[in-house]
């Protein structure tokens, strides 16, 4: 439980991180809240020669609201967005996750930012990331650049950030019209992980159908993904329980499910069905 | 732990088991592989440096193929060890002319100890595919070649 040796760097700014990066290239990792990093170290799974912790960066941790968009900084910790007011009333969804996220100690650590660059296939930010169709901001050597969360998450711990890249802000544009959300998780006993965990963010009109729906699932798959099947089976459809429970049926549609000691990928599948449709439902009672 | 699967490469079912065998294409298709020795007949010991994200280690491996039957058939013997663990595996390879191109099924078993086999448990599979993926893919540039 010992890590090899290291160098450590505190970055004061963004373009310092950068440039550290820049100069010790794949020697380096960038340290975050260092729940899933440090871990790694200590069993040797991980062996960097230098560590840029950019946790320090005071100006990379915020949540704002500008213009009907929300922006959170990267190191905002877990806790930070459970606690935020002004979250809790006009995006429920991300307070809602962080909840449901670890223990108390890792959501006073850990950050929204190395959860999400990290990518750990079963960590719950990517299903609420997804479901709300934000935008990342990424800063580098050459400037900055924006992922869709669609291209993000490129598979198992692999983002779509490039060597060199910081992940700078979370983006969300919030959806005008009677919003409902729902975040909804099987809890791996030891872990605190996600054995499946499904985000739902509907919009619904006048007339309780729905406008538009985003899903993303979790803990499934080698990577969290959008429940594309069960968005188009919502589309401007009333929320009933009937359909909710045909939509729901194609939470892993073309998804090859893992399979561990804790459940088996069929297991896993019928879990994410269920679980998708407690999700919209409970995002659709919201929505009213 | 069983993995199995398939994949279709557009090239003959020749060409495809010779560049199998070959141990120059395989040192180029297999993901992180930095040495590849032939230890003997059908024998090689190899370095290869896996992992996926943030997670990395160096293995030594030893692969062996045995029961080959040009162009169709050949098991994989493959014994690793590294820093967090060790791994043991086998696999049968199967390939079949179709669609003017190569289907390739592999199945096999692979047995995962030590630091790797109780934290990376749950992770495992998933890194099996991503790298069987990543081998097929090399694979598959490596035989459209003339």
């Amino acid at each position: 439980m010992i890590p090899t040796q290291f160098e450590y760097v505190a970055a004061k700014s963004l373009d310092e991180a950068i440039t550290l990066l820049a100069k010790h290239k794949d020697n380096a990792k960038l340290l975050a809240g260092g729940h899933s990093l440090i871990p790694a170290m200590k069993l040797r799974l991980a062996q960097p020669q230098v560590l840029i912790d950019i946790s320090r960066i005071k100006d990379l941790s915020y949540i704002k609201e500008d213009g009907g968009q929300i922006r959170i900084g990267a190191m905002t910790t877990h806790y930070q967005v459970e606690s935020s007011a002004l979250l809790k009333k006009i995006c429920p969804l991300l307070p809602e996750t962080a909840t449901n996220l670890g223990d108390i100690q890792v959501r006073n650590r850990g950050t929204i930012g190395g959860s999400l660059a990290h990518s750990d296939p079963a960590a719950d930010w990517p299903a609420a990331i997804i479901a709300l169709n934000a935008e990342m901001v990424a800063a580098g050597p050459k400037g900055g650049r924006s992922i869709s969360s669609d291209k993000f998450f490129v598979d198992l711990l692999t983002t779509a950030l490039l060597p060199g890249e910081i992940l700078q802000e979370i983006r969300i544009t919030l959806p005008k019209g009677s919003l409902g959300q729902s975040y909804m998780k099987v809890r791996h006993p030891a872990s605190g992980f996600a054995m499946v965990g499904v985000a739902v963010s509907l919009v619904l009109d006048a007339a309780g159908k729905c406008r538009t729906a985003g899903v993303g699932i979790t803990g499934v798959g080698p990577k969290a993904y959008r429940a594309g099947g069960v968005e188009s089976a919502l589309s401007d459809a009333v929320m009933d329980a009937k359909t909710m429970m045909a939509a729901a049926s194609h939470a892993s549609d073309g998804v090859e499910a893992n399979s561990d000691l804790a459940a088996s990928a069929e297991y896993r599948k019928h879990l994410a069905e269920i679980y998708t449709r407690r999700a919209l439902a409970a995002a659709a009672g919201r929505a009213k | 732990m069983k993995i199995e699967g398939f994949y279709q490469i557009s090239a003959s079912p020749e060409r495809v088991f010779q560049a199998l065998t070959d141990p120059a294409v395989l040192q180029k298709c297999i993901p992180g592989c930095q040495e590849l020795e032939k230890t003997g007949e059908n024998r090689y010991s190899a370095k290869l440096s896996a992992g996926v994200g943030s997670i990395k280690s160096v293995f030594t491996a030893t692969i062996a193929m045995e029961d080959l039957v040009p162009p169709t058939h050949y098991k994989l013997v493959v014994e690793g060890k590294g820093q967090p663990g060790f791994l043991k595996g086998s696999g049968d390879l199967d390939l079949q002319q179709k669609n003017n191109g190569t289907e390739l099924r592999y199945t096999g078993e692979v047995n995962i100890g030590g630091m790797l086999a109780s934290v990376g448990q749950r992770m495992i599979q998933a890194t099996a595919n991503m790298m069987a993926g990543k081998f097929f893919k090399a694979l598959e540039e490596e035989t459209k070649a003339p």
